[in-house]
């Protein structure tokens, strides 16, 4: 039976063969461990060979969908090296946040450095990106569409949207007192921008755009919260004190997104402006 | 006229900066109720619970244990907190909707019986339960830190209870804490005398009718149900329970009635006012410092300035019979650890998965051989031997059972530097980020030659200095990884001890180093043979002891720095490998580093092995691995003590 399938699976193979090799040649094979380079391959048409941390790509950043046959390379910081020979990968895509595996990698395939922090604002970062990733994998009219299209709808959803409500503070939870607050230089900060929504928090960020906070500081900042989901395991919109105090909770109108990565591209944007402008 | 003590004049001190602290923030600077009702009042009440209890829970274990390293966590009550609320979020998260408070605490609990079981056997002698909390710390540290290397997204949160928040949002947290302690703090108190009249001795604590095993047991247990509590409530704030006693002690304080009661007022106003301080900080930094990781790093210097100015008057309890009671065995086993080591080598060269499964190496596949498996085999036994020699110098050195390169700033320096590159310079490589944790490792044991060249290198003293510094440096980390920036993975997967990014030569100069050592430190073995003597023995038969110490501590800090480079700071081969040759026969100095040695190879190349195996294709490092493999095989030989 064993044999009979192996056969019949060699017989495939090579009818398969002529195609593979021209798929092969029009199609690089390409390997990158950052899930937002990821995101923008799909969302450009090109399923990558192998992604890090497949699962995580599936729980977190979720749309564009990884297809079923995409290989998981191990963890973002230390893909796994014999796997990646054996995989022989035309191409591995490195980012600024794992540059420092850039020497180990370039002796197993040629590797491309995308700069994925680059720009004066998070969403020019996120433009020159997805244009140079488009230009890496020969698609550059692919990438142009893409940033045409994201751009077309963001300016859409700001011509319907009509806000003249109190300014917003997007807000994610990492525990019952602990919430991570983003400013104007991060994912959905850049969206808000876009969308001519005002961003109430005016402090400092780290470099990639948000503050760690206690719940206290929030008090007083009168805003309406944009609730950005997942929350975290095992908690729900917290009952305590200063939750209820807080100026949003008392009118009662707080924003509860379901999740787009906020560490994403283009489509994650694009994902954040839809629900946002849906919920709004 | 009452002559009041120095203690009492530190705790004046501190109540009054605490004073000006409150008079200054709070109910007089922010006049919002609603802020000052849920958010400021509860953290005041809670800081002062925290940290009472905490150096409370601390003076008793210090006490009990003879060991002045001693704390809540060195018995694994915060790793067991820790692990099961990683495990709860990843694995069971229904659990939770009871409260976090209530699965940290059944941690804490489980991991806390299994060190006193596994000391029960011996009535609990000190050495025994020190090691089995050791072993258990690492046990559960390793797999917590292998869960938050696969699953960083997830369990971001539990990095910020990691780092010790005491930001409050509502009286909850104080409501759960203040009625157990208002049971477990008198049990602690009542407990001071008999464990005063052990200080003196098991024979005489024996001879004035007291047994041993149940004054410890209760001892432990008040002081282990404290801390649990605690953490549980307002996650790891672990360094007061170690520097309020040990300030105490080192301000005077006789009597361990006066430690205790001391350790339990300084503790509460030293993290009140930390607390406070940071508070009034806080605003202008775009990441919350952590008031558990802050007191870390403040404490740090506070008992090192203590450490500089006083002399050890009231000494710290000292370790009573740093070493593992002689196990009755003939000779060691030479050929069935060479023999074990053999087949590690081959099973890590020749074997091991592929995209089609379990693969032995054909012959044709030199490049994955020598390319890809050869140097981290070469550099993982090579890093193994080094650290597992630094560890056996360092235990003899200073008589400690719990003495690891670790403990002499060497890793926490080293930890410092690598965090530092990678946060500071954007697109750092292998190479500049290996620089700047050797600058760091050599910055850290610097600092505590400097510190203690006085003393002569007292071990007590090189002791405490390490761990005030590693202190100082582990705070810093915390703090960074509670912010929650995504590097975040990439700092655990380095601090983890991984042959990940070695090549041939710097494999090859590993293991020319590592047989360098093996050949010239078993000269030293007759200092290694009698400076656990105690100093005026080995005096007494001609070692000039000072001398030798600081050579030994020169030598231990190049070993760590030189394997630290590879496996990075946090492989705890250094402190498990000597115990493991102990334990498998190993008596003399040289007999013990040979062995140690070889052991520590073993280790690291079948935990280096196994980590690629286990999670493929996700690479666990080596380091996690080998405390894994190590903990285990302790686990299994402490129950035949």
């Amino acid at each position: 039976m064993i044999a009979l399938g192996r056969g019949l699976l060699l017989a495939l193979l090579l009818l398969a063969g002529p195609c593979r090799a021209l798929a092969a040649s029009e199609l690089p094979r390409l390997v990158t461990m950052d899930w937002t380079v990821a995101e923008t391959l799909l969302a450009l048409g090109v399923v990558p060979q192998g992604v890090g941390e497949v699962a995580g790509y599936r729980a977190w950043v979720g749309t564009p969908a990884m297809p079923d046959g995409v290989q998981d390379i191990g963890l973002r910081a230390q893909p796994n090296l014999e796997l990646l020979v054996e995989m022989a990968p035309d191409r591995i895509l490195v980012t600024r946040m794992f540059r420092s595996l850039d020497p180990i990698l370039s002796r197993i395939a040629p590797t491309s450095f995308i700069d994925n922090q680059a720009g004066e604002t998070a969403w020019e970062a996120m433009v020159a990106q997805t244009r140079d990733i488009g230009r890496l994998v020969a698609r550059d009219r692919a990438a142009a569409d893409l940033i045409r299209a994201t751009e077309g709808r963001v300016a859409d959803l700001r011509a319907q949207i009509a806000y003249a409500g109190q300014p917003l503070l997007v807000v994610q939870f990492m525990d019952a007192v602990h919430v991570r607050v983003f400013g104007a230089d991060s994912l959905y900060g850049s969206v808000l921008e876009r969308l001519d929504l005002p961003n109430a928090w005016r402090r400092p960020t780290n470099s990639w755009g948000f503050s760690l906070v206690g719940l206290q500081e929030l008090v007083r900042i009168d805003a309406r919260l944009v609730v950005v989901e997942p929350l975290p395991v095992g908690i729900d919109l917290p009952d305590n004190g200063l939750w209820l105090a807080l100026p949003s909770v008392r009118r009662g109108d707080v924003l509860r997104l379901p999740p787009a990565w906020s560490f994403g591209a283009l489509p994650s944007a694009r994902r954040f402006a839809d629900l946002l402008a849906a919920a709004l | 006229m009452i002559a009041v003590s120095p203690p009492a004049w530190a705790s004046l001190a501190l109540g009054l900066a605490l004073l000006l602290l409150i008079g200054t923030s709070g109910p007089f600077a922010a006049p919002d109720p609603t802020l000052l009702y849920h958010g400021w009042w509860p953290r005041l009440v809670m800081s002062l619970l925290a940290g009472g209890g905490l150096a409370l829970a601390g003076a008793v274990m210090q006490q009990t244990l003879r060991n002045p390293l001693a704390t809540p966590t060195t018995l694994g009550v915060i790793s067991g907190a820790q692990f099961s609320l990683l495990l709860a979020t990843v694995s069971f998260p229904g659990i939770l909707s009871v409260g976090r408070e209530w699965v940290a605490l059944a941690g804490a609990a489980m991991a806390m019986g299994l060190v006193l079981l596994l000391a029960w056997r011996r009535s609990l002698a000190p050495v025994l339960v020190v090691l089995a909390g050791l072993v258990v710390n690492l046990y559960l540290g390793s797999l917590s830190i292998v869960m938050l290397l696969l699953h960083h997204e997830t369990l971001n949160g539990i990095l910020i209870w990691g780092a010790g928040s005491l930001a409050q949002s509502g009286w909850g947290g104080v409501d759960f804490l203040w009625p157990r302690l208002l049971v477990a703090v008198p049990l602690a108190l009542l407990l001071t005398r008999p464990l005063d009249i052990l200080s003196l001795g098991d024979a005489q604590a024996r001879s004035l009718g007291l047994s041993l095993p149940q004054i410890r047991l209760s001892a432990l247990a008040v002081a282990l149900f404290i801390a649990a509590c605690v953490t549980s409530v307002v996650g790891v704030v672990g360094f007061v329970g170690l520097a309020a006693p040990a300030a105490v002690r080192l301000l005077g304080a006789r009597g361990f009635a006066a430690v205790a009661g001391w350790s339990l007022v300084l503790g509460a106003l030293l993290l009140a006012a930390i607390d406070l301080l940071l508070q009034s900080l806080s605003g202008s930094f775009p990441l919350i410092v952590p008031t558990g990781a802050m007191t870390a790093t403040l404490s740090g210097p506070l008992l090192l300035w203590l450490l500089f100015r006083v002399k050890l008057a009231g000494r710290p309890p000292l370790p009573g019979g740093a070493h593992l009671p002689p196990t009755h065995r003939a000779a060691p086993r030479w050929t069935s650890i060479l023999a074990a080591l053999a087949i590690a080598v081959l099973l890590a060269l020749m074997t091991g998965q592929t995209l089609e499964g379990w693969r032995w190496l054909d012959l044709d596949q030199a490049e994955i051989l020598f390319e890809w498996r050869l140097p981290r085999v070469m550099a993982a036994g090579g890093a193994g031997a080094i650290l597992a020699l630094a560890g056996v110098i360092l235990q003899r050195l200073t008589r400690n059972p719990m003495a690891s390169p670790e403990l002499l700033g060497v890793s926490g320096g080293a930890a410092l530097g690598l965090i530092g590159a990678l946060f500071l310079l954007p697109g750092a490589t292998a190479p500049s980020l290996a620089a700047a944790g050797v600058l760091g490792a050599l910055a850290g044991i610097a600092t505590v030659i400097l510190l203690t060249r006085r003393s002569g290198f007292a071990p007590e003293r090189v002791l405490l200095t390490g761990v005030a510094v590693t202190a100082i440096t582990s705070g810093i980390q915390s703090i960074l990884l509670a912010g929650g920036d995504p590097r975040g993975q990439q700092a655990i997967a380095w601090m983890s001890g991984s042959t990940y990014f070695v090549d041939m030569a710097v494999a090859a100069a590993m293991a020319a180093i590592a047989v360098l050592c093996l050949l010239v430190v078993p000269l030293f073995s007759r200092w290694l043979d009698l400076l656990p003597l105690g100093p005026a023995t080995a005096a007494a038969l001609g070692l000039g002891v000072g001398r030798s110490r600081l050579v030994l501590l020169l030598m231990v800090a190049v070993l760590t720095a030189g394997a630290m480079l590879i496996v990075g700071p946090l492989s705890f081969v250094g402190l498990l490998a000597p115990h493991m040759a102990r334990l498998a026969g190993f008596a003399s100095a040289r007999a013990h580093l040979l062995g140690a040695a070889s052991l520590g190879a073993l280790l690291m190349i079948a935990a280096d092995w196994m980590g690629r195996q286990i999670l493929y294709p996700q690479e666990i490092p080596a380091g996690l691995v080998a405390s894994l493999l190590g903990g285990a095989y302790f686990l299994i030989r402490m129950r035949r003590l």
